[in-house]
């Protein structure tokens, strides 16, 4: 039967071949080296000796980081192809906060090898969904060599907390840093939902002066603000009754527009002495609640103190912090255990929070207000963090939060893995096996993935100035031999059993990655045409 | 002597034989652009925003490519249009009705190259269209008395449609997902109570559906986060004072309490207010405005949830699913409808806290949430969890099925070359025509798969002489194979749609001999007039008014 005639171009060639035509080639092309190019920028920031980038950005803030989501989030790219991998950093750091640099060289690595599969004329949706296996393939190796671990089992928190700080600036605190992201982690995880961790029940409080060393896990609410000194005020109230007020305490203002006419002097005074009372009015009935200790919020509408009301409340021995933020309101309140007070006709001691000490702490050249000892206490936690500059304070904040990351991926999926390069290259080992028994296309690329992983070592191996080459092969032979958890230990500059180092990382952070970064991979490759629409 | 000029300086005219070459590539042009991404292995485009932030949207969605593209040429937006019309009407099957269309018109070129009047090919393909359904309607399954079939057909129908999205591989679990979403509605098409809520983290496997409904917003401090048998009143109300509207009023006072006083007055008025919301006997009230501190702290104290500043879409759609009314005076309690719910409680999904309100009066709605890795995901597979949907909701009313994979074209081509056999004259060349745009559809199937298409089309055919054959094209293994067995289905109405616009798309444009382009609008035309004034004053001369518009 003869073909039907119809234009398009002729294919003669067999099966799962890939005709097409020269642009849309070029597109593919155009986006897998745009990706690499972004892949390449944070690959040696890989692992414990990986370096640091300097950001520079347009306000002409300067940012030191090794963090890839951060390093990533500043470089503004315009390619659409690299766009989607500075997404995919952000993916991993939402998915599971660590690892955001692992995941984009992993990405750049399997476009490598697809670019090498693509001109061999294999057609890009066949490696999309061998890929997609291989990922699946790679999560179940990756799930049979992870080790269970228990909460109560503080120590493997620790070593994991401390595997992902290890790579950062704040390195050498890691044994600072490690128990503490576990203990805060560990004090806000609810017995009813052991799954779930908020991180928004830690609040990282970062103040410059002091060193990393400084760092302090605070029981109880740290504020950066400075407790009110007009007037001689309390600075430290000992067995405080606190509340959150809402209202303002100043003169009287109304919605609709005000005036107040005054007709002679004496009027003035009178008026003057109004204000006064009135004021004095408020403050005695917080006053008669055995309140001591007020978290004002911040107004827009008016001022929410005065100088005045600032006197008085000093005058009744009551402590004020003052320009509290709305968005602060709820943790506070939960925290303290009290409810806010939104008009001082609900003034109630039972809306009140009880705390042992509340007071103000000079630290470098500022003060921070500290309230500990809280009564029924809620499950928050406060991280007090240091730093002897702006640039180490930031990057401990973002070293913090990575290890809390790495803890809260332990609470919800308790396995652990070990780190150094051995996941990947056991992967790429196991893979490998496998991709001998599959058939046709399939085994070609998942030979491919396989080979892909093995990145991960070689740049942990290269950024440590040792010969990848020399540490890869070797690593190969540990791992044929049945040496599942050899890795390299970058410190001594050898091949060790990481696991026996205490070098290991939540599972969950291995296996978001490998997910994700397939899934990224898989839709670059689908993509055959850019089109610039409005 | 002709005329020289009908028509204004800017406009422009194209006839006869160069208008019909500017229509035919316009259009060929759109179909080639989306051509690419028919069929399971179809490819995705990346669309590149020109505006501010230059966005980058990933897709495969044929009506979402079109919807956004720069369009000059007229018959190119006709396209667009009914790939419009086919995403409102039947939700699925918006590329293949360009493809169709645009296969239409390259073979009605070569008929017109070869001197055919346009109208005799516009005569030859409304046979060949009417002919086509008449096979399809002679073809079509119909499961509605099977209850249990109906289910299987639906699920192989929404897996068909997924395969070709970015779903594909976690097809199983997103067709149950629909199909479980559609059959809650019980018939209606109204896709207002399945609600799609996207968050970022996880993998798409991780999206699950909800029996009620969900709303994206936080409970206010200090109030109760879990209530039973709610009583919920939607409310679009200021809270805060209520103030006299009028411009420049003011109070004028000589003392410090009277502004106490007025101050009272006011948070008096709130408390009223609040007073009166609470009278309804309501333990749940959401408001579309911010509800501030103060009432805030009211109710918690009345143990009453309250939620600010939803969102319009939330609210009405909160108000329909909980059989309440928007409310937005509270004098009398009586004539206010309450929603109502079984339980209101928080839950988290990822990072987020989110409210979920369950046991709902209207037991249609649902809430789909799906979990991606990042927003170029959620926001493609929203997409195609939307087709999906559409299809399924279009095949519970009418209930007829076809198989997919380029069946349904071999047998439309089929009866149409059969018909073409028997018509006599120059129609019968046309009717021809239609049966190889047909074939068209399983070609580029094939082709956009890496198959080699020549071959597979061709053993398709020397299948499908056989009476009641049901091959199709297998793109996973490259090869024919059994449609049933494979359980490819799509839904009758979606082929229907796509047959008979795209039929009436080439139709259109065939029937076109000249294209005139009006002059644009002269936009600069003031600015200009108040230059020519600015330089007559220069120039010192008397002045003209030029402004004559």
């Amino acid at each position: 039967m003869a073909a039907p005639a119809i234009s398009m171009p002729s294919s003669s060639s067999k099966t799962e071949s890939y005709v097409d035509n020269k642009r849309k080639e070029d597109i593919r092309q155009a986006n897998i080296v745009a990706a690499r190019a972004v892949a390449d920028a944070v690959r040696t920031s890989l692992g414990p000796k990986g370096m640091d980038k300097m950001i520079s950005t347009a306000n002409g803030e300067v940012i030191i980081t090794n963090d890839g989501a951060t390093i990533l989030n500043k470089m503004e790219v315009l390619q659409p192809a690299a766009k989607m991998l500075v997404e995919l950093s952000k993916s991993q750091d939402a998915a599971a906060g660590d690892g955001t640099t692992t995941v984009v060289v992993i990405a750049g690595a399997l476009l490598k090898q697809c670019m090498s599969l693509l001109s061999a004329g294999i057609h890009p949706t066949v490696i999309s969904d061998s890929l997609h296996k291989a990922a699946n393939k790679a999560i179940d190796v990756l799930t049979a060599m992870a080790v269970p671990v228990e909460l109560s089992d503080r120590e493997s928190l620790i070593k994991s907390a401390s595997t992902s700080l290890n790579s950062k600036v704040v390195s050498q605190y890691s044994t600072l840093l490690a128990p503490m992201a576990v203990d805060a982690v560990l004090s806000v995880v609810d017995p009813s939902k052991p799954d779930l961790v908020d991180l928004r029940d830690i609040k990282i409080v970062k103040k410059l002066g002091g060193t990393v060393d400084d760092t302090e896990l605070v029981k109880g609410l740290v504020f950066d603000k400075k407790v009110s000194h007009a007037a001689g005020g309390p600075t430290r109230v000992e067995n405080a009754k606190i509340a959150v007020i809402q209202f303002q305490i100043s003169p009287p203002k109304t919605d609709i527009e005000q005036s107040i006419v005054v007709s002679d002097y004496t009027q003035m005074d009178r008026i003057l002495k109004e204000e006064r009372n009135y004021i004095l009015g408020m403050i005695k009935k917080i006053r008669a609640t055995g309140c001591n200790v007020l978290l004002i919020q911040k107004s827009i509408l008016r001022d929410a103190v005065t100088d005045l009301s600032l006197h008085y409340l000093a005058k009744a021995k009551i402590l004020v912090v003052k320009d509290v933020e709305r968005d602060d309101i709820e943790f506070i309140t939960s925290t303290l255990n009290c409810l806010p007070i939104a008009n001082i006709e609900h003034f109630r001691a039972e809306k009140l929070g009880h705390a042992d000490l509340v007071e103000e702490v000079s630290l470098g050249d500022g003060k921070i207000v500290k309230i500990t000892g809280i009564k029924d206490m809620g499950r928050t936690t406060n991280v007090l963090v240091r730093g002897s500059n702006q640039l180490v304070l930031d990057e401990a904040e973002r070293s913090l939060h990575d290890a809390l990351c790495v803890v809260r991926c332990l609470v919800s999926k308790r396995f652990l893995v070990a780190g150094g390069g051995a996941p990947e290259i056991e992967l790429s080992r196991q893979l490998g096996a496998w991709a001998k028994v599959l058939h046709g296309m399939e085994g070609y690329c998942v030979k491919s993935f396989a080979e892909a992983l093995e990145v991960i070592p070689y740049t942990l191996a290269e950024n440590a100035g040792l010969n990848p080459i020399a540490i890869v092969t070797e690593l190969r032979n540990r791992h044929a031999q049945g040496e599942v958890n050899a890795g390299i230990n970058v410190r001594k500059g050898q091949i060790t059993n990481i696991l026996e180092e205490n070098v290991v990382q939540p599972l969950l952070v291995s296996t978001s990655a490998i997910t994700l970064a397939t899934e990224c991979v898989r839709m670059i490759l689908k993509i055959d045409d850019i089109v610039t629409v409005r | 002597m002709a005329i020289e000029r009908i028509f204004k300086d800017e406009a422009s005219e194209e006839k006869g034989e160069r208008a019909r070459m500017a229509s035919f590539v316009g259009a060929m042009a759109i179909a080639d652009l989306v051509k690419t991404t028919l069929g399971p292995k179809g490819m995705d485009k990346i669309l590149q925003s020109t505006g501010r932030g230059r966005e980058v949207t990933v897709t495969n969605d044929g009506a979402t490519i079109l919807k956004s593209l720069h369009i000059d040429n007229a018959a190119a937006k006709v396209l667009v249009d009914i790939s419009k019309v086919q995403d409102d009407e039947v939700g699925d099957g918006t590329t293949s009705v360009v493809v169709l269309a645009g296969e239409l018109l390259r073979e009605a070129e070569k008929l017109v190259a070869a001197k055919i009047h346009p109208m005799t090919i516009i005569s030859g393909y409304r046979m060949a269209a009417e002919c086509a359904r008449h096979a399809l309607l002679q073809k079509v399954v119909d499961n509605k008395e099977d209850a249990e079939k109906f289910r299987s057909d639906l699920m192989r129908i929404a897996m068909t449609t997924l395969s070709s999205k970015i779903l594909c591989q976690d097809k199983d679990h997103f067709a149950k997902l629909a199909v479980d979403a559609v059959m809650r509605l019980k018939g209606s098409t109204n896709l207002e109570s399945i609600q799609i809520i996207k968050k970022p983290g996880g993998s798409l496997k991780d999206s699950f559906l909800d029996e009620g409904f969900i709303l994206d917003k936080k409970i206010g401090i200090g109030q109760p986060k879990r209530i039973e048998n709610a009583n919920i009143l939607v409310a679009n109300t200021a809270m805060d004072t209520d103030k006299v509207k009028i411009y420049g009023a003011r109070v004028r006072v000589d003392s410090m309490s009277k502004v106490a006083q007025i101050e009272g007055a006011e948070k008096e008025k709130m408390r009223e207010k609040v007073q009166k919301i609470i009278a309804h006997g309501i333990n749940c009230f959401v408001n579309r405005q911010l509800i501030y501190n103060f009432p805030e702290e009211l109710f918690a104290d009345a143990g009453i949830l309250a939620i600010e500043h939803a969102d319009f879409d939330g609210i009405e759609r909160l108000a329909l699913v909980t059989g309440g009314e928007i409310a937005s005076t509270f004098d009398n309690p009586e004539t206010v409808k309450l929603g109502h719910c079984k339980l209101i409680e928080e839950i988290m999904i990822g990072e987020d806290k989110l409210i979920r309100f369950s046991g709902v009066e209207m037991g249609q709605a649902c809430t789909i949430v799906l979990r991606g890795a990042s927003h170029h995901v959620l926001d493609e597979a929203e997409r195609s969890l939307h087709d999906a949907l559409c299809v399924l909701s279009q095949t519970v009313n009418d209930s007829r099925v076809l198989f997919g994979g380029g069946w349904p074209e071999m047998i439309m081509a089929k009866e149409v070359d059969e018909l073409a056999r028997k018509t006599p004259g120059k129609k019968s060349h046309a009717i021809e025509a239609f049966s190889r745009a047909l074939l068209a559809i399983p070609t580029i199937i094939a082709d956009n798969a890496g198959l080699d298409s020549a071959e597979l089309v061709a053993q398709l055919r020397a299948e499908h002489h056989k009476e009641g054959c049901n091959a199709g094209i297998d793109v996973i293994s490259g090869s024919v194979g059994d449609m049933a067995e494979l359980g490819i289905s799509e839904a009758f109405k979606v082929k229907q749609a796509v047959l008979l616009s795209a039929t009436e798309a080439a139709e259109m444009i065939l029937r076109v001999d000249e294209i005139i382009t009006c002059a644009p609008r002269q936009r600069e035309n003031r600015i200009h007039a108040w230059k020519m004034i600015c330089t007559s004053f220069h120039q010192g001369g008397n002045f003209v008014p030029i402004l004559t518009s």
